[in-house]
């Protein structure tokens, strides 16, 4: 029986290759805010990442406690100023306690968002060692044992050996 | 004479609930008061936030004016029950420092409007500045949640203590005596 084809070192980069360009690509465009968001969206967004401070589980994006309201009409004219996500955050979180639902993207508080990042590139950096290590430890060839497997197979075998599978079961 | 198995499960029973009883005395007695209750925020020995606005009768009022003196900023509202039994309490401390002179109380009115402010103070009494804030931006420099909350502050103009629910004036000069007053 003749060997499979081997190919190329190079050619069996690509599609990692290939995959990983989607991925980046796929988040890149995930993670780009919408060119089409509002001011009133943007308000909202940064609202329901804030606790209300008077309620039990509640953002105050979606409460109607008057300190709720005082936080959205706060965050509705430090966005209308051009502050950042973060300026209007840490400007409310520097008045409440604890009262960020989400932690800061910067600073220390990067860390919570990278830490996932980073465990999912080392879990597939793991996963395609593992595998590699695996094919080297692989037979590339067929064994006599698996050849007499194959024949037995293709010329019929007992009809108790349909499957080839011997006495060893 | 009862049964011993049934003596055996009357004490199953009975010391189980007597543990429990016993952890709920201990975690009200232990718990904080309900009143002058001290609590973290972020202002803790930070410069107050400035207050600068119109009091109840029209006049303008600056925080920074009353530095060098102890200020109790209390946030109130008139439909707020805790705040109504803290008034006197407010009264008693404000009538007591206004003759020695080295402290001041100061209301912010919260989510409340003006026609009730004023009537829930012809009512109650008290002679302090009353400052309105219709657009909840010195509540939210605070950081209240809810009232009554009350911040002292000191001759500095630094925040001190953060206080809760209602104030008792005891318990306020207590406070005052711990920060330094």
């Amino acid at each position: 029986m003749a060997d499979q084809p081997r190919t190329a070192p190079a050619a069996r980069w690509v599609p990692w290759v290939l995959m990983a360009v989607v991925v980046a690509v796929a988040l890149a465009v995930g993670s780009r805010p919408a060119d089409d968001a509002t001011e009133e969206d943007r308000v909202r967004a940064i609202a329901s990442t804030v606790k209300c401070p008077a309620c039990s589980g509640q953002s105050a994006a979606t409460s109607d406690a008057p300190s709720a309201t005082a936080i959205r009409a706060e965050i509705t004219r430090r966005v209308r100023r051009g502050e950042s996500d973060d300026e209007i955050r840490g400007y409310l979180a520097g008045r409440f306690d604890d009262i960020l639902l989400t932690p800061t993207s910067s600073g220390a508080g990067g860390v919570v968002w990278a830490l996932p990042v980073a465990a999912v590139v080392m879990a597939f950096a793991g996963l395609a060692f593992a595998f590699r290590r695996w094919q080297a430890s692989s037979p590339t060839t067929a064994s006599p044992a698996d050849r007499d497997l194959v024949a037995r197979a293709r010329t019929g075998g007992s009809p108790a050996d349909a499957h080839g599978e011997g006495d060893g079961r | 004479m009862a049964a011993p198995g049934r003596r055996r499960l009357a004490v199953a029973v009975a010391v189980p609930v007597a543990a429990v009883l016993a952890l709920f005395v201990g975690v009200l007695a232990t718990r904080e008061p309900a009143v002058n209750r001290k609590t973290d925020s972020p202002l803790l020995d930070q410069p107050a936030p400035g207050i600068r606005g119109e009091t109840l009768d029209g006049q303008r009022f600056d925080l920074g004016d009353l530095e060098g003196r102890w200020v109790l900023v209390n946030f109130f509202a008139s439909w707020c029950v805790p705040c109504i039994q803290e008034h006197p309490e407010l009264k008693r401390f404000s009538a007591e420092h206004a003759a020695a002179g080295d402290a001041e109380v100061v209301s912010v009115v919260y989510d409340n409007d003006q026609e009730n402010t004023e009537r829930f103070f012809a009512r109650e009494g008290g002679d302090w500045p009353v400052v309105t804030d219709p657009q909840g931006r010195v509540a939210l420099d605070y950081g209240v949640a809810r009232v009554p909350e009350s911040f002292l502050v000191d001759p500095d103009g630094v925040v001190r203590v953060k206080i809760t629910g209602g104030v008792e004036q005891a318990g306020l000069d207590e406070l005052l005596a711990e920060a330094g007053g």
